[in-house]
């Protein structure tokens, strides 16, 4: 009996019914669960105001470690300390994290040096937090703050992101 | 015949396990330097360590920037035998990442890379790859101050990628600061996403490994005896009582059959188990007497705290020190052209030449990539621990 060339075998039906079958599979799983790995990066950290505490008393040009509790995650109910730096210049303060521009690590404020240093690699910062040394490619972050008379009110992001 | 042999063959009839094992430990493997094809062999016992205590361990461990650190802590103030066999975990890993780096320098050494076994030479690669995520990955999960540290900076490293940087690091972190879901995905990532690929893995490399028998190196070999003068080549092997892997009937080819060979069952399994038991005895020592640190949970807030790398992150870590602020991204362009170098190396260096000596266009740069990675790892650990 002669066959039409254009009509599918029923071999090739059954082949592409196959791959068909997988490809329906692939896409039903693969797309809730590409999703759910990327919905973190949609979901923007949930972003609130602490109290630091009362400034009036930081001494000129000496930066003053505080340290502040902030909620860890939507759906914990523990909370994680955060470092503050706050230095006061004049009649200006700055509101500094202790992150590391380079690779994060946790910065200490040196007063032997009157910089602040950072252990890792060796990344240094002025007084104002600007990158003087090291690998550090930006200058270090700063709170989103308020100041109410004397008390000191952080966000727990910074000003700009790094 | 012996009732035992009758329920064998009842199984074997049904399951045709028989010939399984007689293909798993029935093969012909290279007589001369046996040791060194230990290798291979330690790299999976000490795997296959890995794989059980780790099950034993999440028994007690909790995946949790809370939990986490707690229930360690308390494996180590109450539970003996569960600190021992985190000590094991630790120390077996540490172990591991060194044989199965020599088990790589000696393939490359012996050129057993080469045709028809570059894809022996590639699943490898990709084993040692997923033995180094693992360890980083580990690394995390006590929640103490070095894993905290070793966290952040480590998920940050990626941040450096041209283009894409910051989104593989929020992909990691699951958002843009480590926290709790960065160890949640990261304890997923580590006991169920890896070995789910390791394992299967470590099957292909096997099932490789058997398809075209050991290789061994050079002095197994016809092809070493070419060059030398008033040396005669050998004569062709003969044909093998024990077939496969290797050609069984004769051939001309310098590269294709060792001269001498014995078989894998006793002869090899024998070294290969007294290179392991040793390698085992080791780490338990090492487990009992040293055990596995757990430093004060971990605190974002501290300003006192020097992270230390774990120390087979030194290498990257001075890296990370050496190159200039403007130049960060090099630290990761330079890791990742030596792993594409090392996927490419079987497509590379094609020649039938096995015997290292006579391979200087690729051993001598291989020896400095090696000698490269050394030097950073003294200077680091010279930084680091003054030494």
């Amino acid at each position: 009996m002669a066959r039409d060339s254009r009509r599918l075998s029923r071999r090739q039906f059954a082949f592409l019914g196959t791959q068909a079958v997988g490809a329906v599979v692939t896409l039903l799983l693969g797309i809730p669960i590409v999703g759910f790995i990327l919905s973190p990066l949609f979901h923007r950290q949930q972003v609130v105001w602490r109290q630091v505490g009362d400034i009036s008393g930081v001494p000129d040009r000496q930066p003053t470690k505080f340290e502040v509790s902030f909620p860890l995650d939507e759906w914990t109910s523990s909370n994680v300390n955060l470092a503050v730096y706050v230095v006061k210049l004049n009649n200006e303060y700055l509101v500094f994290s202790n992150t590391c521009t380079h690779m994060q690590c946790p910065v200490r404020w040196q007063s032997d040096l009157g910089q602040f240093l950072c252990p890792c690699h060796g990344g240094l910062y002025d007084i104002t937090g600007k990158n003087i040394g090291g690998p550090p490619p930006k200058p270090l972050p700063q709170y989103v703050h308020r100041i109410d008379g004397t008390t000191l009110f952080i966000q727990n992001s910074f000003t700009e992101s790094i | 015949m012996g009732r035992l042999d009758a329920v064998y063959d009842w199984f074997d009839e049904r399951t045709a396990v028989r010939s399984l094992v007689r293909k798993g430990l029935y093969e012909a493997v290279p007589k001369r330097g046996a040791w060194f094809y230990t290798l291979g062999s330690a790299t999976l016992v000490l795997i296959l360590l890995q794989l059980v205590t780790g099950i034993f361990l999440t028994l007690v461990y909790v995946p949790s920037v809370t939990e986490g650190w707690a229930s360690l802590n308390y494996l180590k103030q109450h539970d003996a035998f569960g600190s021992i066999v985190r000590g094991i975990h630790l120390w077996s890993a540490y172990i591991l990442l060194f044989v199965i780096g020599l088990h790589m320098v000696r393939t490359f050494f012996s050129g057993s890379y080469k045709r028809p076994r570059e894809l022996n030479w590639v699943t490898g690669v990709g084993l040692f790859l997923l033995v180094l995520v693992m360890a980083i990955t580990g690394a995390f999960l006590p929640w103490d101050q070095a894993a905290y540290w070793t966290a952040v900076v480590v998920t940050n490293v990626p941040a450096y990628t041209p283009f894409i940087g910051s989104f593989i690091r929020a992909l990691w972190r699951g958002g843009d600061f480590v926290g709790p879901i960065t160890l949640s995905r990261t304890f997923g990532i580590h006991v169920w996403l890896i070995p789910a690929i390791l394992f299967p893995l470590i099957l292909a490399h096997l099932a490789l490994l058997r398809k075209h028998g050991e290789f061994g190196s050079y002095v197994n070999y016809r092809g070493a005896y070419r060059s030398r003068e008033g040396v005669d080549v050998p004569p062709v092997p003969p044909q093998r009582p024990i077939e496969p892997p290797y050609p069984a009937v004769p051939t001309d080819e310098l590269w294709a059959a060792p001269l001498e060979t014995e078989d894998f069952f006793p002869f090899q399994t024998f070294k290969d188990g007294l290179v392991s038991v040793v390698l085992v005895i080791v780490v338990f020592l090492l487990a009992v007497a040293i055990g596995a640190p757990l430093e004060p949970i971990a605190d974002p807030s501290t300003t006192s705290y020097t992270p230390v790398p774990e120390w087979f992150f030194l290498p990257l870590d001075e890296l990370l020190l050496l190159v200039p602020q403007q130049l960060i991204p090099l630290a990761l362009i330079v890791p990742a052209g030596g792993v594409l170098l090392l996927l490419a190396l079987p497509f590379i260096d094609r020649g039938p030449e096995r015997n290292p000596f006579e391979r200087p266009a690729v051993m001598v740069p291989g020896g400095f990539a090696v000698l490269f990675v050394i030097i950073l790892t003294l200077l680091g650990s010279g930084r680091l621990f003054n030494l």
